[in-house]
């Protein structure tokens, strides 16, 4: 049975996930800072001995098919760039929570990481197609993190699919936010905050996160970035990529034209460029940190 | 019985009636599905964008993946089963093409998916005698060999059939 969250509980449930670790957490605040330097990516990592070993791993895996081994950490970042070395960093420290079954929407183990690594690397290519000035590595970490609030809710949802597409089945002006909203209390925007909060992600990613299904609502400074996942979001799904149940059951907010410049051509173009970009991805990292 | 899953731009087809020709998860992708009565063939692409100008090298190693590169290919392949080179006798079914709620016409990529795969099958005399499109759900699609019999799915919604 579907159960109601009261504020007070949806902070209990948030309060209960484990926190990002140190260096994943350092890696979001440093990487979404406008003036950051390469070199305080490089500093960090080298810190962490097991993250090193992962990313040395990684890009020595087939996957980017180096013909020489990559040995020093420095150029290892440099040629992934920091984008990749977010994710793999967020990956190992909240494999867990992005690798779940997600009941509540009938998707399988796993769905949600690759909608999530399918999003990043739509909003980068949004951005960096598009043109749009705006960091395509930041566009990156925030598609990357934007539905971390379904991890949450789902277990709440569990056995709510039928009503919840029933519900926006016959009625057309609602989407599966308002289902979500209708069923438990709060959509996975909000619940996605409420993380954001807890992690102290920087607020930026808080924005993404709570207003990604309508970027008209977020601050102005941030909007564009905003409407670069909102996009990458859709166009995960648009791939064959969602988490079950509310897969396309979104609205697209008709102001992105206003930030972002996008024609069908460049459409097409991107969701190709995500297709090919996931292959090599997928394969080299995966969400549990797991051997590859 | 075996089960040839098909991902975005692969294409196939079988004639052994103990196997499924199956794709999961389509978006705005549209799945071609050829039935061919006289050999019991049944064969599917699952078609990703309309056009493979924007990529020919991609169009080269994945020709499913485009409308106007993946009809031809599943031709080609139902042929190698004795099925007619140009269709003739086939059944034509289209399932998918599904949009996201856009009101201007950037995000219909299902929608030219599926206008682009019936423009080209015209040009083989070809037209679906049966179309589940667009709508805003993904659907998985599996077509049973033996009974020739098409099964969808989307989570939250009874299976039916095409």
């Amino acid at each position: 049975m579907v159960k109601q969250l009261n504020q007070e509980e949806l902070q209990k449930v948030v309060n209960s996930v484990p926190m990002l670790s140190p260096s994943a957490s350092q890696l979001i605040q440093i990487t979404s800072q406008a003036d950051h330097d390469l070199m305080d990516v490089i500093d960090l990592v080298r810190t962490d001995a097991s993250l090193t070993a992962r990313v040395l791993k990684i890009v020595n895996s087939a996957a980017f098919g180096l013909i020489n081994t990559i040995t020093s950490i420095d150029r290892a970042i440099s040629y992934l760039g920091e984008r990749i070395i977010v994710g793999i960093a967020v990956g190992d420290s909240a494999g867990k929570l992005f690798e779940k079954e997600l009941s509540g929407y009938e998707s399988a183990g796993g769905d949600l990481w690759k909608h999530d690594l399918r999003t990043a690397i739509a909003a980068r290519e949004v951005v960096t197609q598009s043109g749009v000035d705006i960091s395509s590595e930041l566009a990156f970490t925030a598609g990357l993190l934007h539905d971390i609030g379904k991890s949450i809710i789902s277990d709440y949802l569990h056995g709510s699919v039928t009503d919840a597409v029933e519900m926006i089945t016959t009625d057309e002006d609602l989407d599966y936010l308002d289902a979500e909203e209708k069923l438990v209390g709060f959509d996975h925007t909000r619940a996605g905050y409420e993380l954001a909060r807890a992690w102290k992600l920087p607020e930026e990613l808080a924005e993404v996160i709570l207003h990604h299904h309508e970027p008209i609502n977020a601050k102005e400074e941030y909007r564009a970035l905003v409407y670069a996942v909102h996009l990458g979001d859709n166009i995960a799904m648009m791939g064959g990529f969602g988490t079950g149940s509310d897969s396309m059951r979104y609205k697209l907010d008709p102001e992105y034209t206003h930030y972002i410049n996008i024609g069908p051509k460049t459409l097409a173009s991107i969701m190709l460029n995500v297709d090919i970009e996931f292959e090599k991805l997928e394969s080299s990292f995966t969400g549990s940190g797991d051997e590859n | 019985m075996g089960q040839i899953i098909l991902g975005v731009g692969d294409y196939g087809a079988s004639n052994s009636p103990a196997d499924d020709v199956k794709t999961f998860a389509l978006g705005s992708c549209v799945s071609v599905i050829f039935l061919d009565p006289k050999t019991r063939t049944a064969g599917m692409a699952h078609v990703a964008l309309p056009d493979s100008s924007i990529n020919k090298a991609k169009a080269g190693e994945k020709p499913g993946y485009f409308a106007d590169t993946a009809i031809p290919a599943l031709l080609a392949q139902m042929a190698k089963f004795g099925c007619d080179k140009r269709g003739k006798g086939m059944v034509v079914k289209l399932c998918g093409g599904a949009n996201v709620m856009d009101s201007n016409d950037t995000f219909q990529i299902g929608k030219r998916n599926a206008l682009a795969i019936k423009k080209i099958l015209w040009s083989y005399g070809m037209g679906a005698v049966a179309e589940d499109l667009g709508k805003n759900f993904s659907r998985t699609v599996s077509i049973s060999v033996s009974a020739g019999q098409i099964t969808l799915s989307s989570p939250g919604k009874p299976n039916w059939q095409l």
